[in-house]
């Protein structure tokens, strides 16, 4: 008799593997089935790929995090704009773009940076009057309600290309 | 070499740019740079109007008008008009023929007439599009020529009513010329890029102009400025239409009223907030001077001097809930202006952030005082708690400025300021010194500043691409954010060229002009920390485009600015220790 072993009987697992991962892998990750969508839209593996590799953990960013709109969103809207357009700006150079795919190395300012972005964003889409124009951050992946509510928001630089 | 052609020849333009003086003829001249293209040759200055000449032509048409120019001069009170409602112009754009067809219907011979007349010509299908020269005939026998020429220009030059009144009257394409005394004279074309040089030497003979009250000259120049504007594209027209209507406001007392509704100021400041990355800048590194005088502290109060949106303060708050120790207790005193409809904008905005601080776990409390000065509040109203419990912070950005303008204002305000006291006053500021009493002088200034200004944000603005998805759509909020963000800037210029004593109130003056005042108050610098540096410079480094924008330290203050120039400056005070109310150290 053989016992194959499906990974959607083992979910356990499944959220160990899918937590190592890089947003854009975690995002294709939730596109393959009903049940890796629910997993990947769950909030902690958000969590922890935005701040595993930031020591010492930040007190109380939880409950304001959860509050300001979840870390997928803080992902989407902060977190991917900052590492890509600050990867690029920092001088330090010497990774390869292979390296770029498992650098996640967060400094203090950076966190704080996209923590204050984050703020001014929900402050924005909730309570200013939004005109017309794209949500903050639509990634080509993570799930579909990316651009759902489309916003005025200070943070369109952040959706735009950079002039490399 | 160009400019040594140009001064030995006179210059005209054809459609009605400025005409300078100069010494006698020597037959048609080119200006080299015009390329005769086969198909492309078409006069671009004169394409912007409507009218296709080839630049090889030009010559010949320059001298048909001239021409017709001189017959219509002469046979003025025959009722040439005829020529203007009744001839039939085939093809009207083609301007080489049409003058020829209305050669061919004048039979008079050429008479020199000695009156100055008005040049006007009318853009095809556009009423509006009217563009006038006259010239001093005196100009014809200047013989000082050069890039400056346009100071040159005597200030005689007066309008021929008579031939204004004709002119309204034609309809569509009515013409009539300056008449002359020579009858082939040189002609020179000018390519645009030598326009750009033309606009910007044009703003400031017109500003010289009115400088010295003669405002028949520059009330020419301002209309030169407006042709010459269009053949530019891109942010130096942009500057030049705006300081254009500055100056004409100027010239024709028309001044704008100050009092303009302080809710559209508001949305245009929101605008301007979003495109480009000063008001962010301004606001970041206020918070984090903020943040680091308020350590340790378990009460704050912080006094925004101008609240708008509250837009700095969202970002504070969050970094006050997430600070080692937990957030202390924050009170946040917002001033405002009133506002038209009554509504009280003070505390919605008060509203909004009380719920955000509330999502975020900060505990809250707002004040709104409505004031249509700085100087009509003092200590006492501002309901300051005892400092031994409560460290408060004084916040102005882009609002210190407007007391310049009423005497007395600023040392009254400084005054209160004192009496507050303070763990520290962060003052965002504009970096250009727009308060000289000489106009000349500030008009360069501001001409300076603002076409940086402009600048950046044209290659902000214009910096965005596709999106990643390409399913989301240029954002339409891009274009309407940079025209919104133009004219928030043009108010400014309007009220810096524009208005005089109390209303004007954008007296913006440099960091080290405000370094001196503070200091001569009673106050003492604050060093902007590292900290506040690193975060600027990231938050540059996030915009695109950000190349241009650099942040520099200045001697403990942070400036920002588009390439070489610096344009906005936070600088960070305290009481001095000696200054009398202050009590007690105010370490940090």
């Amino acid at each position: 008799m053989g016992t194959h072993f499906f990974i959607n009987d083992n979910e356990d697992v499944l959220i160990e593997i899918l937590k190592r991962l890089d947003g854009r892998s975690l995002g294709v990750a939730a596109c393959v089935c009903k049940l890796w969508c629910g997993i990947a839209r769950n909030d902690s593996l958000w969590e922890h790929l935005c701040f595993r590799h930031v020591s010492p953990p930040l007190e109380g960013v939880r409950t304001v995090v959860l509050a300001l709109g979840g870390y997928r969103r803080l992902y989407m809207v902060c977190v991917r704009p900052v590492l890509n357009r600050l990867r690029k700006w920092r001088p330090i150079g010497m990774e390869s773009d292979s390296e770029i795919v498992r650098r996640v190395y967060w400094t203090r300012h950076e966190v704080e940076l996209s923590l204050s972005l984050f703020c001014v964003d929900y402050y924005e889409r909730v309570f200013l009057s939004g005109g017309s124009g794209g949500g903050g951050g639509g990634g080509k992946h993570g799930g579909g309600d990316a651009a759902a509510a489309p916003c005025v928001s200070s943070l369109m630089f952040l959706c735009k290309a950079v002039n490399v | 070499m160009k400019r040594d052609r140009d001064r030995e020849r006179e210059k005209k333009f054809f459609n009605g740019g400025v005409f300078n003086g100069g010494s006698s003829g020597k037959g048609k001249i080119w200006e080299e740079d015009e390329e005769e293209t086969p198909d492309a040759g078409m006069d671009e200055l004169l394409a912007v109007l409507g009218y296709k000449v080839k630049s090889s032509d030009m010559a010949d048409v320059a001298q048909k008008l001239e021409q017709l120019e001189m017959a219509m001069g002469t046979t003025m009170e025959d009722g040439i008009t005829h020529l203007s409602t009744d001839t039939v112009h085939k093809n009207p754009s083609d301007m080489a023929g049409w003058v020829q067809s209305m050669l061919s219907s004048i039979s008079t011979n050429f008479d020199m007439c000695n009156q100055e007349n008005e040049l006007v010509l009318s853009g095809c299908g556009s009423s509006s599009s009217i563009i006038d020269f006259s010239r001093n005939e005196q100009n014809h026998q200047t013989t000082t020529i050069s890039d400056d020429d346009l100071r040159a220009i005597p200030g005689g030059a007066v309008f021929n009513s008579d031939s204004n009144k004709r002119h309204r009257s034609s309809s569509s394409f009515s013409t009539s010329m300056l008449t002359d005394s020579s009858a082939a004279r040189p002609v020179v074309l000018v390519d645009s890029q030598e326009t750009g040089v033309r606009l910007v030497h044009t703003l400031m003979a017109c500003a010289e102009a009115v400088q010295q009250e003669n405002l028949t000259l520059a009330d020419q120049l301002v209309r030169h400025i407006g042709i010459l504007a269009v053949s530019q594209s891109g942010a130096m027209r942009k500057v030049a239409t705006y300081f254009a209507e500055a100056l004409a406001r100027r010239i024709y007392k028309i001044y704008p009223q100050d009092s303009i509704e302080s809710s559209y100021t508001d949305v245009l400041q929101m605008h301007f907030y979003e495109t480009c990355p000063y008001l962010k800048f301004a606001h970041f590194t206020a918070n984090q001077a903020i943040l680091e005088a308020f350590t340790g502290c378990n009460k704050v109060h912080v006094i925004d001097f101008s609240l708008k949106q509250g837009m700095q303060w969202p970002a504070l708050m969050q970094a006050l809930a997430l600070r080692p120790g937990g957030p202390p207790a924050f009170r946040l005193t917002g001033i405002g202006p009133p506002q038209p409809d009554n509504t009280d904008a003070l505390q919605q905005v008060g509203w909004k952030l009380a719920q955000l601080a509330e999502t975020i776990g900060v505990e809250f409390e707002f004040r709104g005082f409505v004031a249509n000065s700085l100087a009509d509040l003092d200590a006492t109203i501002l309901d300051i708690r005892p400092s031994e419990t409560e460290a408060v912070a004084i916040n102005s950005v882009f609002e210190l400025h407007r007391l310049l303008s009423r005497p007395g204002a600023i040392e009254k305000v400084l005054n209160s300021i004192k009496q507050i006291n303070p763990k520290i006053v962060t003052l965002v500021e504009q970096e250009a010194n727009h308060n000289a009493g000489v106009f000349i002088d500030r008009f360069n200034e501001a001409l300076h500043y603002y076409s940086t200004m402009f600048d950046s944000l044209e290659s902000s603005g214009s910096s965005s691409s596709a999106s990643p998805t390409g399913i989301l759509p240029q954002p339409p909020v891009n274009n309407q954010d940079l025209v919104m963000s133009e004219v928030y800037l043009g108010r400014q210029i309007c009220n810096v060229v524009a208005c005089e004593g109390s209303d004007r109130v954008e007296r913006h003056e440099t960091l080290n002009q405000w370094r001196v005042r503070m200091n001569s108050s009673g106050f003492d610098p604050v060093h902007l920390g590292s900290n506040a540096f690193k975060q600027a410079s990231m938050l540059l480094a996030l915009f695109a485009g950000g190349d241009g924008y650099r942040v520099e330290e200045n001697d403990g203050c942070l400036m920002l600015g588009w390439h070489t120039r610096p344009l906005i400056a936070t600088s960070a005070w305290k009481l001095s220790p000696d200054s009398g109310t202050g009590a007690g150290e105010i370490e940090l």
